[in-house]
């Protein structure tokens, strides 16, 4: 009877708990169909690629045809490539740019244009920003004829100082890296100075009138409260700048073209070099899991340091 | 006897979903590769991709004189893009295995790209048949203008031009300076060239040293070719280390440091275009097509002031003269359009009319020897050059070209042997190590 009973019980509750569950199961999956378009396109044109990047990075292809597996070959190859190992040394020299010239660069100017009573505040932090949204092409077309070592506007210019002036800006190994550099420090410093603009804006006032009441310095008030203040700013920064550094194409290529005599050559134009200009897209595949490895490890390892993300 | 029941009439959201899905496939396959039945007659429109507008135009006006020499009836939809891209989508097409052009225009820098591998042999219709089918036609072509579609014998693009290597020269400033307009050797050249440049600070030809390293390595071919050296030779091995090369590299590097030759960052920019103007350069060694780029685009107000004239033999031996530039028009193979698309090319870019069309309209010269002796041409005089007839030149030059054989490895010797070049004019290295350096590095990365 017991029995009966609790069957015929369980059976309502079945009877009426049925919808219920099917109910709350397809309540439970609406969250997950919401966000199933991202990870849909996140599949198909993020982890697809990578994946395949990395079958292809095992093989040779030429870009038509059936590609040939060669295991690791594409990678014992890229360790006694010269070219390669010289478009390793430049991006780091880029990265160092970036990070030791570019991040520095921008916060002095965020902290200049944020000083009080600077005039015309917007009209500054629009000049600084303006590089930043032109056109590389346009940015390439008038460095190339600023840096001309013949008829450049800078060797005139030194010429005119200096009564001498013919630096090869695009043609010497050293200053061509110099020039490439310079153009960075021209393109990106006014878009991180955004950044640290903002950073800067938040800053409580209160902790500025602290330390001018302890009689701190400008330079002791900058260590002190205005750099502790910018250290998730900062770090955001110099990982952001190191990942876009490491990855540089743009200068390179348009101003100097990895040249002269690879001088100014990137990993990533050695990738778009060895795939779209020697159609070796096997070996172009693995100098970009290199290249991937690298910026990747060595990102997280700013992330740890910084303490990027973690909350004190 | 069994009957079997009726089928149940589908339930209207199964029509629908099935009627979708029929629908799908039709526009799937509607978007897809097309019918690879050949067609032999009749209508067709060709896909032309083309990095310049110039060959679209010639094309274009070509088709009444292709429905008049082939079965066809054509129309043509063009489509351009830098001469770099077009490999680079070509390839992407041919994987998608859809949209793939019938006649795609090879510039001759972006061509070896199509030697990698088997590219070439899967995607290109092979020529050789349709030209010795023509009488007379194979023995015509200028071998010299063939030999850089060539592989394995085959013959996978038909060339626009025979840009013969002259030497433009200002009259009006040669004169002025008392400087002969034509010397007989390369060697006189320099002695006339040091001279003209201590007196007037003037420089009679320029090298490139920019950015672009297959201009720079042009610069250095043009001579190199006309010596009896070469990058390649016809199985694409890499026969650059060679007294020769040595010699041309000598006499430039010679040239740079007395003046004569001047470096400049690009053949059509604004530096050329400001040392033209100054008159500081009064000389270029250049290509045919370069009078419309080069000259008449960057100093048109010079029109009248120069001439052409043979350029200087090298006393060691070797050519008149070298070419430089081209573009190679090949066809899809396996396509619905490939015959139509082979018999319009050669019936506007090959017969008589077509080359001397082609040169009255883009200024590039004919690809077919016979042509060179049409008295029309002859008789062309040409106003930038003063009135100057240069088919004079033409023809004095065409009777030794030497061919150039490209190799899938030209861009790796073009991005070595750039910088061994620069290193060799600003004295880091001298001449021969720098030939030998590229030579050693170019090996180093080939065949990676």
């Amino acid at each position: 009877m017991t029995s009966t009973l609790t069957t015929g019980d369980t059976s309502a509750a079945g009877a009426t708990a049925g919808p219920a569950a099917a109910k709350q199961r397809r309540s439970t999956l609406h969250p997950y169909l919401f966000i199933a378009p991202f990870y849909l396109l996140y599949v198909l044109f993020m982890l697809v690629p990578i994946g395949v990047a990395l079958w292809l990075s095992l093989c040779e292809w030429v870009g038509l045809g059936t590609p040939h597996w060669v295991g690791l070959r594409n990678y014992s190859h890229l360790l006694t490539d010269s070219s390669f190992h010289r478009a390793l040394g430049n991006t780091g020299i880029y990265v160092l740019v970036s990070v030791l010239v570019i991040v520095p660069a921008a916060l002095f100017i965020a902290q200049a244009i944020n000083s009080r009573g600077l005039r015309a505040r917007d009209l500054w932090r629009t000049a600084y920003f303006v590089p930043m949204v032109v056109s590389p092409i346009i940015v390439a077309l008038i460095f190339g004829l600023i840096f001309d070592r013949q008829f450049g506007l800078f060797n005139s210019l030194l010429r005119a100082l200096f009564g001498t002036g013919s630096v090869d800006w695009l043609g010497d190994p050293t200053m061509s890296k110099v020039a490439i550099s310079l153009v960075m420090v021209w393109r990106w410093t006014g878009y991180l100075t955004i950044f640290f603009l903002a950073g800067l804006q938040n800053v409580p006032r209160e902790l500025y009138e602290a330390a001018a009441l302890d009689g701190a310095s400008r330079f002791r008030t900058f260590r002190a409260v205005t750099l502790p203040a910018l250290k998730p700013v900062t770090a955001f920064v110099v990982v952001t700048s190191f990942i876009c550094a490491a990855q540089v194409f743009e200068e390179p290529y348009l101003l100097t073209n990895g040249g002269p005599a690879e001088a100014t050559l990137s990993v990533a134009m050695f990738i778009f070099r060895a795939a779209f200009e020697r159609q070796q897209f096997g070996y172009a595949a693995a100098a970009g899991v290199v290249l991937f490895v690298v910026v990747f490890t060595l990102s997280q390892l700013f992330n740890r340091l910084l303490g990027i993300g973690r909350i004190k | 006897m069994f009957t079997p029941p009726p089928p149940p009439s589908p339930p209207r959201r199964a029509l629908l979903r099935g009627a979708l899905g029929l629908g799908s496939a039709a526009a799937l396959a509607a978007c897809g590769r097309g019918s690879t039945t050949a067609r032999t007659s009749g209508a067709v429109t060709l896909s032309l991709w083309t990095h310049d507008q110039g060959y679209q135009d010639f094309f274009t006006r070509g088709i009444p004189d292709a429905n008049r020499l082939t079965d066809f009836t054509y129309k043509l939809t063009a489509t351009r893009a830098g001469a770099p891209d077009l490999v680079t989508k070509l390839l992407a097409q041919a994987v998608a295995e859809r949209g793939v052009p019938d006649m795609t225009g090879f510039e001759i820098n972006a061509f070896p790209r199509m030697l990698r591998g088997d590219i070439a042999e899967r995607l290109l219709y092979d020529l050789t048949d349709d030209v010795a089918a023509v009488p007379g036609l194979k023995e015509d072509l200028l071998p010299a203008r063939t030999a850089p579609y060539s592989k394995d014998g085959k013959l996978y693009a038909l060339d626009s031009d025979t840009p013969l290597v002259v030497h433009y020269y200002r009259k009006d400033l040669f004169a002025r300076y008392g400087l002969p307009p034509a010397t007989d050797t390369w060697q006189e050249f320099a002695r006339v060239g040091e001279r003209a440049h201590r007196r007037h600070g003037v420089a009679l030809n320029v090298v490139v040293t920019g950015p672009d390293v297959s201009q720079v390595v042009q610069s250095f071919q043009m001579l190199l070719n006309q010596r009896g050296g070469a990058l390649f030779d016809q199985d694409q091995q890499l026969v650059l280390d060679s007294p020769e090369a040595v010699e041309v590299l000598e006499f430039i590097c010679g040239g740079l440091r007395a003046g004569f030759i001047t470096d400049i960052s690009d053949y059509f920019g604004g530096p050329m275009q400001a040392a033209l103007q100054q008159n500081k350069v009064i000389g270029v060694l250049m290509a045919t097509w370069y009078k419309v780029y080069g000259l008449a685009a960057n100093v048109p107000d010079q029109q009248g002031k120069w001439r052409m004239a043979a350029p200087p033999r090298f006393s060691g031996g070797g050519h008149a003269t070298s070419t430089t530039g081209g573009t190679g028009f090949g066809v899809t193979r396996d396509k619905a359009n490939t015959k139509a698309a082979a018999d319009f090319l050669l019936s506007t870019w090959l017969t008589h009319e077509g080359q001397i069309r082609r040169f009255r309209e883009t200024g590039y010269l004919p690809t077919r020897a016979s042509v060179y002796k049409d008295p029309a041409l002859l008789r062309t005089e040409d106003k930038f050059f003063g009135g100057q007839r240069p088919f004079d030149v033409y023809t004095e030059l065409l009777d030794d070209v030497p061919p150039i054989y490209m190799s899938p490895d030209q861009s790796i010797l073009n991005d070595v042997l750039s910088g061994c070049l620069l290193s060799a004019y600003r004295g880091d290295l001298s001449p021969r190590a720098a030939i030998r350096k590229a030579a050693d590095d170019f090996r180093d990365q080939a065949g990676r």
